[in-house]
């Protein structure tokens, strides 16, 4: 099975990220792959280590992208796109997604693997953007997957409302990966000595036979305005007096204002 | 206030290659993950979670730096980044992979016969042996050219006797490179064998009752009349040069290790420092709590530069021994130093295994003495800054 896996590189946000004049400041960011697309890349790992084929890592970014795709062929995928245009700058998910689409035209994948959203906006359309872009079959939010019962099928089960999905799927097909899908793997040293003789191609927007304004801040359906920092974090509740009093007077609030027994 | 990390003060980043950091990562992710949670336990214990070895072996730890035999091959800086990430965890894990690779299959890989590296080095790269590297005596510890352990000539091999004693991994190990004299008189006649677990006249008791690197099986290696076949001298091997060159090797793996052991007592003191409130304040914004913290991350930024440059040197082939000395010394005693200072300012919870600086603090003690003690290593640099031995 031929596995497309694009892969976004995004800021770490374990660092304090800061905001000046509604945008983020860059200086000392450090940039590491989108957690959820490391289970979307373990999936497809695991789906060829079972049946064959071939796994390809795509992200679409600056220079520094090149780091999370490095990291995805040091986990095991065999080839690196990376879609390296200065006009990508800006896109939201929708432009996103049209590079993709050109990405997936390009080849010829039995299966795309997405994380369910990306780390940095949380926003989780670019998967969905690229099955409609495609018309392909889509599920997302993913949580299992069984070997392929047949030849051109995948079972795979999603969170539904309190309950499990179980979904049959003809291939091909885009499915998005929850983080409980799967453990990602750590980057080996010799897989990071591998990756280094694997193929990665860069591309630019007119290979793909894409025009600048279909992308970028220009092709963009959406405007982000700014970034606001989060509030810091008020003061918590003290509570002080007998042990039943306070209980009750926390059980209380749980009850009316957290309301966790709902 | 805007704070800003040792990561970022120490911008190391910015002087190592996507591979690199991509190492460190990973091994960073496991520490944190896979090992943290649970070293508190073992160190308490005397244990050392040895289902962990295959996986150490998996992720291509074990001998990185040499080349074939199911080795990763990778250079000094990525492999000093590695063991700065497992020291950060426990020294006992660091020692671990430090005496697998840097040693015992160092030992081998460089004087071993290619029989021997066939059958040695790809299960102890997998971790599914574990090797050890036995030259300290009882009685010739900074000196080990005086050492008492004898190996004899006799028919199909050796007759070897003598007691090696505060080795690492001993009472576990598969594979025992020991280090003895073989028949006739003088240093010329120190020579390698191998070793194996099931020998007669093999003995390997453990050393109870250590207050330091408890997480880490230490023991001795008692020889009486063991008989060691033929194949099993390492060829290449020949005077007291052998075991130094291998010692040598670890050493810079083990600067970058102590590095590691600092940055966590560090992050426990920072973290501890700006949440402990004493007169009414974090005890972080006190000026002499400020100055250590200072003083930490200085000493932490100039060691890691020194194990940058010197590993990058290695690699070059041109780093000299004094070099190594100077790094193993320097990085020991102020890792050392910053976890005592760190054990410090978390009071009285310093002294509790619930906070990583006091297991620290106590396993350097042990990294200040092997490999070269502080004092052998300021003999090295100091002879050869003079041209006089002062030994
Ligand atoms: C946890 C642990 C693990 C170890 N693992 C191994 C292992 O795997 N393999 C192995 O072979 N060994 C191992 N060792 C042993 C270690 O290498 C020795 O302890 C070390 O070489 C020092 O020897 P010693 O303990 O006999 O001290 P000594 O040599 O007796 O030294 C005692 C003191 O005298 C000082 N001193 C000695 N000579 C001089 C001098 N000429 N001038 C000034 N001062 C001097 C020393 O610096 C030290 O302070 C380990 C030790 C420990 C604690």
């Amino acid at each position: 099975m031929n596995i497309l896996v694009p892969v976004k590189s995004v800021v770490d946000v374990e660092l304090n990220i800061r905001v000046k004049d509604s945008h983020i400041v860059e200086d000392g960011l450090n940039y590491i792959l989108s957690k959820w697309d490391e289970n979307a890349l373990e999936a497809a790992l695991q789906l060829k280590e079972a049946g064959g084929g071939e796994v390809t890592a795509v992200t679409v970014g600056p220079a520094r992208s090149g780091e999370a795709l490095r990291k995805a062929m040091a986990m095991g995928a065999d080839k690196g796109i990376h879609i390296n245009d200065p006009a990508t700058e800006g896109s939201d998910s929708w432009g996103y997604a049209r590079v993709l689409e050109a990405v997936a035209r390009k080849g010829s994948y039995d299966l795309i693997i997405t994380g369910r959203q990306s780390q940095d906006t949380d926003m989780g359309s670019t998967g969905a953007f690229l099955a409609a872009l495609l018309d392909l079959p889509l599920v997302v939010n993913v949580i299992h997957m069984e070997r392929q019962s047949e030849a051109g099928r995948l079972e795979v089960h999603r969170k539904g409302d309190g309950d499990t999905e179980v979904i049959e799927l003809a291939l091909p097909a885009l499915i998005t990966a929850n983080d409980s899908l799967n453990e990602p793997r750590l980057a080996s040293l010799k897989g990071i000595m591998a990756a280094k003789k694997k193929p990665l191609e860069t591309l630019t927007l007119a290979d793909l036979s894409l025009d600048a304004s279909q992308v970028g801040a220009q092709g963009a359906a959406i405007e982000i305005m700014g970034f606001e920092a989060p509030p810091g974090r008020a003061a918590g509740k003290k509570f002080e007096g007998e042990p039943e009093e306070v209980t009750a007077q926390v059980v209380g609030l749980l009850a009316s204002e957290a309301k966790i027994f709902t | 206030m805007d704070t800003i990390s040792l990561d970022s003060l120490t911008a190391l980043d910015t002087l190592l290659s996507d591979e690199e950091k991509l190492a460190r990562d990973s091994a960073r992710r496991f520490i944190r993950e896979e090992f943290l949670p649970d070293i508190a336990g073992h160190f308490e214990n005397a244990t050392f979670p040895t289902e962990i070895i295959p996986r150490l072996g998996a992720l291509g730890w074990l001998g990185a730096s040499l080349e074939g035999y199911g080795c990763a091959g990778v250079g000094s800086v990525t492999y000093g980044l590695v063991l700065q990430e497992l020291e950060y965890g426990d020294s006992g894990l660091r020692s671990l992979v430090s005496v697998q690779g840097s040693l015992a299959m160092y030992a081998i890989h460089r004087f071993g016969s290619p029989e021997q590296k066939e059958r040695w080095l790809p299960p102890m790269a997998a971790g599914k042996a574990v090797g050890c590297f036995g030259l300290t005596e009882p009685d010739f510890g900074s000196d080990p050219g005086g050492m008492r352990t004898t190996a004899k000539s006799t028919s199909g091999g050796f007759i070897l006797n003598g007691n090696k004693t505060w080795i690492t991994n001993a009472p576990i190990a598969d594979v025992l490179v020991v280090w003895a004299k073989l028949d006739g008189p003088g240093q010329e006649h120190i020579r390698g064998f191998i070793l194996e677990r099931g020998m007669e006249g093999l003995g390997t008791p453990p050393i109870k009752n250590k207050m330091s690197m408890r997480a880490s099986h230490t023991g001795e290696i008692n020889l009486t009349d063991c008989f060691v076949p033929a194949e099993n001298i390492l060829p290449g091997s020949g005077g007291l040069g052998s075991p130094l060159a291998c010692l040598n090797q670890a050493r810079m793996g083990i600067a970058w290790g102590a590095m590691g052991a600092a940055r966590a007592c560090f992050d426990a003191a920072l973290e501890y420092s700006t949440s402990r409130m004493q007169f009414g304040m974090p005890i972080a914004g006190k000026q002499l709590i400020q100055k250590q913290l200072a003083d930490m991350a200085i000493e932490i930024t100039k060691a890691s530069l020194t194990n940058l440059h010197f590993s990058r040197l290695k690699d070059k082939g041109r780093l000299s021994p004094i070099q190594v000395s100077m790094a193993k010394k320097n990085s020991v005693a102020q890792a050392l130093t910053i976890a005592r200072t760190a054990r410090s300012i978390l009071g009285a919870n310093g002294i509790s295994l619930e906070y990583a600086p006091v297991r620290h603090m106590l396993n350097l003690e042990s990294v200040y003495t092997y490999e070269g003690t502080n004092e052998i290593h300021e003999l090295i640099i100091g002879r050869g800054l003079t041209g006089v031995s002062a030994f």
